[in-house]
Parts: structure tokens; C-alpha cells; sequence
């Protein structure tokens, strides 16, 4: 090396290509033959430009092939191979500019050299520099962390985390998870870590409901790559479980199977339907919206807050001295304030058709199966019957024992609960609310009472300190306005044609390619200040995600710290698992109704 | 020197053959082998392949045809009223080694630039994309001018020619073969090679028939891989030739069919060990048609050699941009 500028050899790659145009955002790097690149890996150039300096363009590789260079048949290569025809093997790699710096936007000439960034360039080229706070989340191709800026995260300047992927396959769930727990445990919410919250909802089996204990697969590789990230490999500290009450039971115990305690029950009482006006939620489906009913609802859902007395201690009501301890009661009741001369203007509204109170009836009468299990008044009341998700960091709702129509229920009344006591206290900390199959919740065609919710807190939610953190197989049934206003959007492994929708748009075509084919923990994350998205790959989930994976043995770590349900460790029963048990299912959930 | 570049197809009167089409034969001897009334198709047999073979053959290509002034002895302040015709020629040979080892691959190849001029004015060409060395030429009166430059180049490619083949038995050794075997392949006559060790000529075009009507009968007759028996030919130089035929579909009698010669400097013993050894080696790298309009002749490293060179002579239009504005600046 003659001079101190020259770059290590070692980091020497090639040299930009001039077989094709060469552009300011997109060149060709010619790899040298004792060297490769692969995707994702980051590349920079420097040119001298009179009056400006030097000028480095850096970007990350988005494509890399690789051709004989003299062949013109594809039955050449056997030639080549036999030692027949002679040839030359050269890769070719296309760089996508992330950034110019300084801005000056010049081609990178053909025959500079391409260096392979690392540490402060590489920083540089990916915006880490510039980030005042970082979260990391993940491990670049590179083995180098890769970070979001949380001021794209925490509302500052941009909010939500759109996450997409096929089920079983794009880890959504495990993605945000781990996002989560960066966050609580990186250290970058700073002072607003007391106060910040998450709420997941869990509509797929009973996995989330382990979050608290640590994975018995947990090894010192694991630990060591969370240890890469700067992060604790531990589980959740501090996780409220909420399941709704077992149907038929009397005592309000939470319908579970794999985790029996340390799990509260929650449902709502009569009198609190009625005074909360959650009838709108009954009917919170696309299609109901669509309906002369709405009319009906909204009018009953007025003169029941008007007129329904609370009667007793478990939160049964009563309405013209006939008292309501059940849901079915209540309906039961309902119907004939409906169909009785004498209340039916009052409660259907003057001009209301029978054809429409039928209507409505009929969907009201509908929904007595799935929500008898929530909406009770034949239950004593607990501490911990309400959703609240002050006392813990993490709530996790467990719905996926719920028909779709209470978990609609359930979401769109508690999102609106934790909206409304947001509101009340300001924006000081922040509340990240994960939920799974946004596309059902706030579909792209129609309205209902959960997606103007959830359009609310996309469009509202930054200001509020509300994050949205919505995961959906196909980001192109979900709210156009919702998936538009999350700046950090997040595919995993992709349906070929779901990835050639329009929402994908940001990813460059090989990117949407490679999105087919993504293997579990890799993920691709697009963030504002970056113009390609990178390829992540995040570390296995320190925490339990069934029964199978809990690690502890008996006699150690208590389990849920601070609501008062339990003490004792609740896996003390079991028999101890054997680590290299890989059974995949641990404790099968129920079969859906 | 002030020279002018000719706005014509710098190609243009230049598509004369410059071989010996018609040779004079002088004498033909076909009992070096067998005895003549024995001739009949000698089949290929099992001998290992070379552990390298290597190809060398070269290319040319005229860049511009250029006119240069010559200058007013007697008024040498008056504009030049003579002008002599030049060629402005880039040319290179180059090697390709069919070893075990790498498979095909180049050996370094000479890529020269000639400017060919007959006056007396020869000075380089120099331009920005490279300088065309001063190549003065003797004119041959019977042929007139454009001919003997064309022959002066081709002068000056086969002698590169040589070289490259001398280089390449080096680069051999320094890559670890050479351990004696080797067999080195050149396109065309050996003439003025034939001193090198262990080299063949293949000729891919038959303009002049050389043996007794009978024996020419029988080449026709050749069979894939077999070859005719050895005759030693003399024209103005002596070498020993033998007809093989490369496979190929059926075609016309003479379809498939190369001539490959060797010097004399060698026994005769050895000189049969070679016509069997192309029996082996050639027939392993003859092309398909559909892949090359002189197939199965062309052979395959030289088809991927002449691509490399013509790669490597430079872009023809920027050589003849450079060219002009040479000429402008002169």
C-alpha cells in the first residue's frame, strides 16, 4: 500500500462495471475473481469530483449473477466443463444506492474500485449514523446487527409496524414479538420504559401464553446471538394473561389448557354492556354495516344505556323490572321490548319497519352462542376481570377459544377501552398493540365499527402514543390507510402472487422474488429512511412458544409476579420434558367452534 | 507525417486470399506408411489424450486504409502532390491450453497495432487509444499495392504467431504441466514453424488436390476418425500431411474432412505417432454445425480463441474515431 487512504485488501471486491450503464442509483460491481458478494452485502465507491471532494456512493447488493463469458449456447457449458472451449467465469453484481454522500448525484465510473463497507461506512450507507435512537432487530446477511429508528417507531416522526407473510412460515407473530422485545429491553424507550405498554391479541392457539418463561432451547449460540444485538436473551418480565371464562363454568375459571394458572378470566357484565353502549360491537362485522339495521342498533343501543338498571352484585340488569343474568336473558328481552306494541317506537325508533327489526333480530339472536361466555351476570366478581393493561408491560388476550364474533367483540371493545383511557392520560408512554389478521379486523372494502377504530388509531394513534403493530397474511386486504400510514412495513415469506400486489411495491423485484422464498426468522424490513429494504434475520425466540419449549424445572422462577392469582410455579406438576423432545404441538389447542 | 484517413469501409479491397491458393507441386511420396498399392482408411486407435493440447492462431483486422502525404523534395514549403496508400492494422495471436487441470483457458495474448505504409514516409500512428508501430513495406509490382501491404501484414501476424507459440510451451511449464506429452495445434500450414517440437498443422480448406486420382478417391471414402496413411509433400518446402476425417453428419464426399501436416526435422516413426495421435485429440473438439458455419472443421478452442481476440483487438469504431483524429492533429 503506498499511501495511508488505500483500503485494506482484503476489502477490495471488485471494480464498478461498464458493460452497462452505470447509474447515480443503480450500478455493477465486476467481482474480482478471488472475491464474492452476495446479497445484501454492502458496497461502497469513492470518486474525486472536481470542486466537490470526494464522493462516496454506497448500496447494498440487489442482485449478483453469474455467466461464462464466451459461451453462446447453453450446451457451451459442457463444453466448458470438458476443457473443449475455453471461457471466462465472471459474477456481476447490481447495487441499489442507498445513499450519496456528499449529495452529489454522479455515476460511479466504470473501473473504480468497489470496497466491501463495514463499520463506519457501513453505518453510514444504511442510515445507522443518523439515527438518534436504535433498535435493533436483527442480523444483517452480514452477521453486522441492523437497526429502525425509533423515531419512526414511537410516533416522533412516524408510526406503526405493518408485518406480512404467509402463516406458519413468515414468523409475523415471532417478528413482532422479538420487536417488542428489543424495545422493552434495549434500553431506548429510556424513561418512557416504565410506561410503556403492549397489548397482544392471540387469536392462533395457545402460543403467547408462555411469553414469561424462558425456551427450553435457549443455548449459549442463542444467547450469544441476542448477545450480538445487545439484547438479554430472557423472556418477558412482566406478562398479564387474560382467557375468556370457561364456558358452562360456574366459578369463572379462564378457558385454557396448556397454562392453567396465572391466567385471569375476563368478560364484561350486563350492566356494564348497557352502559358502555357495546351493543355496536355485537354487530361489528363488514356486512352488518351494510344492513337497514345499523339504525335499530344504534337505538337500542341508546335505550339500553337509558334503561337498564343494575340489579344485584354480578352485574346482572334489569329493564322494566324484568331482570336480564344472562346474555341470552338480555337478547330474550331485548326481542320482546321489540316485538310489544307498547315499547317497539320507543326501542326500534318510529319509523322502523318490522322486516328491519327482524332483520336485526335475527343477527342479535345470532350472536347468543359465541358471546355467552363474555357477557355475563351470573359471575362473581374478580379483581381481574377487566382487561387492563396498566399493571403489567405486556397484556396478552387470549381469543382463540372465542368464535369470530366475540373476538371482534373482544378487540374492537377493549381497543376502544384502551384508546379512550390513552386519550385520558396523554401521551406519555406508549401502548403497542399487536394484532394478528388485520385483514379481518380492518378489511380493505366496507366499513365497521373496529376498523374506523383501527383507521383512527393509524391516522390518530401517533399523536395518542398508541402503535399499532398489525401482522396479516396479505397486506393487499388490509385498509389501504392503514398499511400507507405504518412506516415500518415488514414482509416475510410471501404467496408468489401476493407479492406482485402493488403493496409490495416497495420491494425491489428481486427482493418480491426472494420474499417467495424466505425461510422462517428472515424477514425483510422497509423503513423511511432507508430507499431498500433489508434483509434481516432475527434470533429464535428466547421465550416459550408452547407448552414444550417452557423450561423450567421445578422449584424455580416464579411465574406471573403481580396480580395476585398465583405464586407457585404452575409447570411444578408437570413431568420434566426432555430437551431433545421436538414435539411439535405441545398440548393440542381446542378445536374451534 | 501528414496522413489522411480514407473515408471508405476500411475492409473494402482487402477480401483477397493471401494463401498459396495454387502451389506447385513438386513432388508427393505416399510409401512412407504403407506402400501405395496398400493405402486403405487407417482406424482411430486407444491412445490417451495429451496432457495439455494447445491452440494458437491469430487474427487481423484493418482499421482504416490511410493515405500519407509525401512531401515536395524539391519545394518542401508546397503542399505535398503525392500520396502513398497505408493500412492502419490492429492484429494478436493468442493460445488457448485444453488441459486436465483448468479445463480451457487463454494463455496472455500479443495484440499489436501496424500502420503498413510503402512510401517513404513511415512513422507511427500514435492516437489516444493506442500507437500503430511504423511497418514500412516493399511493394510488389505484380501484385500492385494493396495486395503486398495485406501480405506485409500477414507477415507480421504469422511471425506473432510464432511467437506466441513459442511462449506458450513456456507458460506450460510455469503452470505445471509440460511434462512432455503435450501437443501444440496450429491453424494453418506449419510452415516456418515446423522447427517447434511436437507441433501439427490443420489446414480446413482443400484447394489443391495432391495425390493420384485413386488415392484422392479413397479420402472420400474415410470413415469418422480415420485418416489416410502419411505422404510426405513438396512444394517450395517439404512437410509430411495426411487426411483426416473429424466427425460430422454425412454429407458430401469430402464433408468433415482437414488436412494436417508436420515438419520434416522428425523420424518417420515419430511422424506416425502424431497422425495417430489426431486421431484421438482432433476429433474431441470438433464443433456441431448448428454452433458454427465452418463446423466440424473450426474447432472449438479456435472458434472461442478468435472471439477472444477480436474481443481484444478494441472496438472497431473507436479505433477508426481515434484514427481520424490522429490524422486531424497531424
Amino acid at each position: 500500500m503506498s499511501d495511508e487512504g488505500d483500503p485494506p485488501p482484503e476489502r477490495a471486491v471488485g471494480l464498478v462495471a461498464g458493460t452497462e450503464d452505470s447509474t447515480p442509483l443503480l450500478f455493477r460491481v465486476a467481482v474480482a475473481e478471488d472475491a464474492y458478494l452476495q446479497l445484501d452485502d454492502v458496497v461502497l465507491t469513492r470518486r474525486e469530483v472536481p470542486g466537490f471532494g470526494t464522493v462516496s456512493t454506497a448500496g447494498v447488493v440487489t442482485q449478483v449473477r453469474a455467466r461464462h463469458e464466451g459461451a453462446s449456447f447453453g450446451s457451451d457449458t459442457f463444453l466448458i466443463a470438458d476443457g473443449v472451449l475455453p471461457a471466462h467465469l465472471q459474477e456481476l453484481a447490481e447495487v441499489t444506492t442507498t445513499r450519496v454522500e456528499p449529495e452529489c448525484y454522479i455515476p460511479p465510473r466504470p473501473g473504480t474500485l468497489a470496497l466491501r463497507a463495514s463499520g463506519a461506512e457501513r453505518d453510514q450507507a444504511l442510515y445507522f449514523d443518523q439515527m438518534a435512537t436504535k433498535v435493533p432487530i436483527g442480523m444483517g446477511r452480514d452477521g453486522e446487527p441492523i437497526f429502525v429508528n425509533l423515531d419512526f417507531v414511537d410516533g416522533s416522526r412516524g408510526a406503526h409496524v405493518s408485518v406480512s407473510g404467509i402463516s406458519g412460515v413468515a414468523t409475523k407473530t415471532s417478528f413482532a414479538l422479538f420487536l417488542l422485545h428489543s424495545l422493552f429491553t434495549s434500553g431506548v424507550l429510556g424513561r418512557r420504559q416504565l410506561t410503556t405498554r403492549a397489548l397482544i391479541f392471540s387469536v392462533k392457539g395457545e402460543d403467547l401464553l408462555f411469553l414469561d418463561q424462558p425456551n427450553v432451547r435457549l443455548d449459549d449460540e442463542l444467547r450469544s446471538s441476542y448477545a450480538a444485538l445487545g439484547l438479554p436473551a430472557k423472556p418477558f418480565g412482566s406478562v398479564g394473561f387474560f382467557a375468556p371464562p370457561l364456558p358452562g363454568d360456574q366459578t369463572g375459571r379462564p378457558n385454557v389448557v396448556g397454562r392453567t394458572a396465572g391466567v385471569g378470566a375476563f368478560w364484561w357484565t350486563l350492566a356494564e354492556f348497557c352502559r358502555g353502549e357495546l351493543l355496536s360491537y355485537v354487530f361489528a362485522d363488514v356486512e352488518d354495516e351494510r344492513q337497514q339495521y345499523t339504525i335499530v342498533v344504534h337505538q337500542v343501543a341508546s335505550r339500553l344505556k337509558q334503561d337498564a338498571q343494575p340489579a344485584g352484585r354480578d352485574g346482572a340488569v334489569s329493564i322494566n323490572r324484568r331482570q336480564a343474568r344472562s346474555w341470552k336473558d338480555l337478547v330474550d328481552l331485548i326481542d320482546d321490548l321489540l316485538n310489544d306494541e307498547a315499547t317497539q317506537a320507543d326501542w326500534a325508533g318510529r319509523v322502523t319497519g318490522q322486516g328491519t327489526i327482524n332483520a336485526f333480530l335475527r343477527r342479535l339472536r345470532s350472536s347468543v352462542r359465541p358471546l355467552t361466555p363474555i357477557l355475563r351476570g351470573d359471575l362473581t366478581e374478580t379483581a381481574s376481570r377487566t382487561i387492563d393493561t396498566t399493571n403489567h408491560q405486556v397484556t396478552v388476550i387470549d381469543l382463540n377459544t372465542l368464535p369470530e364474533r366475540a373476538q371482534r367483540f373482544v378487540v374492537g371493545v377493549t381497543i376502544a377501552a384502551e384508546t379512550a383511557r390513552k386519550e385520558k392520560a396523554g401521551p406519555g408512554g406508549l401502548l403497542f398493540t399487536m394484532l394478528d389478521e388485520l385483514n379481518k379486523y380492518a378489511p380493505r372494502e366496507g366499513s365497521s365499527p373496529i376498523k374506523d377504530l383501527l383507521l383512527d388509531i393509524a391516522e390518530r394513534g401517533r399523536s395518542l402514543g398508541i402503535i399499532l403493530i398489525g401482522a396479516q397474511q396479505t397486506a393487499s386486504e388490509v385498509a389501504r390507510r392503514i398499511v400507507s400510514n405504518s412506516s415500518i412495513k415488514v414482509v416475510g415469506r410471501l404467496d408468489p402472487a401476493e407479492a406482485g400486489r402493488p403493496e409490495y411495491g416497495f420491494l425491489p423485484p428481486s427482493q418480491r422474488q426472494r420474499a417467495t422464498l424466505a425461510k422462517p426468522g428472515a424477514m425483510f424490513v422497509s423503513q423511511p429512511e432507508i430507499p431498500v429494504p433489508l434483509a434481516i434475520q432475527f434470533p429464535f425466540p428466547a421465550w416459550a412458544t408452547r407448552l414444550s419449549e417452557c423450561a423450567t424445572s421445578p422449584g424455580s422462577a416464579p411465574t406471573s409476579d403481580t396480580d395476585g392469582v398465583t405464586r407457585r410455579d404452575v409447570f411444578d406438576r408437570l413431568p420434566t420434558l426432555d430437551p431433545d423432545d421436538d414435539f411439535e404441538g405441545g398440548i393440542e389447542p381446542p378445536p374451534p367452534f | 507525417m501528414r496522413f489522411y484517413v480514407d473515408g471508405w469501409d476500411p475492409s473494402y479491397g482487402t477480401s483477397m486470399e493471401i494463401d498459396d491458393t495454387a502451389e506447385t507441386v513438386v513432388a508427393v511420396r505416399t510409401d512412407i506408411e504403407v506402400a501405395t498399392d496398400q493405402w486403405a482408411p487407417i482406424p482411430v486407435r486407444a491412445l490417451r489424450q495429451p496432457s495439455a493440447t494447445v491452440f494458437v492462431d491469430g487474427v487481423r483486422r484493418i482499421d482504416a486504409r490511410v493515405w500519407i502525404d509525401e512531401p515536395n523534395h524539391d519545394h518542401p514549403e508546397r503542399p505535398a502532390a503525392d500520396a502513398g496508400l497505408g493500412l492502419c492494422a490492429s492484429y494478436g495471436a493468442g493460445a488457448v491450453c485444453c488441459c486436465s487441470g483448468r479445463g480451457a483457458h487463454f494463455l496472455e495474448p500479443r495484440i499489436r497495432r501496424g500502420s503498413f505504409t510503402i512510401g517513404s514516409q513511415a512513422a507511427p500512428v500514435k492516437t489516444w487509444a493506442g500507437t500503430y508501430d511504423a511497418r514500412a513495406t516493399a511493394l510488389q509490382e505484380s501484385r500492385g499495392p494493396a495486395w503486398s501491404l495485406s501480405a506485409a501484414l500477414q507477415t507480421k501476424l504469422t511471425e506473432l504467431e510464432l511467437q506466441v507459440a513459442v511462449d506458450a510451451r513456456e507458460q506450460l511449464g510455469a503452470h505445471g504441466l509440460g511434462r512432455g506429452d503435450e501437443l501444440l495445434v496450429l491453424d494453418g500450414p506449419v510452415r516456418g514453424r515446423a522447427h517447434l517440437s511436437r507441433v501439427l498443422g490443420v489446414i480446413k480448406s482443400h484447394q489443391t488436390a495432391y495425390l493420384a486420382p485413386d488415392l484422392h478417391r479413397m479420402v472420400g471414402s474415410l470413415q469418422p476418425r480415420e485418416r489416410t496413411p502419411v505422404f510426405l509433400l513438396d512444394t517450395a518446402w517439404d512437410r509430411y500431411t495426411w487426411y483426416l476425417r473429424l466427425p460430422c453428419p454425412p454429407g458430401h464426399a469430402w464433408a468433415g474432412v482437414v488436412r494436417i501436416e508436420c515438419g520434416t526435422t522428425i523420424g518417420v516413426s515419430e511422424v506416425l505417432a502424431y497422425a495417430n495421435l489426431s486421431q484421438t485429440v482432433l476429433p474431441r473438439f470438433a464443433s456441431e454445425e448448428y454452433k458454427d458455419s465452418r463446423a466440424p472443421q473450426n474447432l472449438y478452442p479456435v472458434a472461442g480463441l478468435e472471439r477472444e481476440l477480436r474481443r481484444r483487438l478494441g472496438h472497431a469504431g473507436l479505433l477508426y474515431r481515434a484514427l481520424r483524429q490522429a490524422a486531424a492533429a497531424a
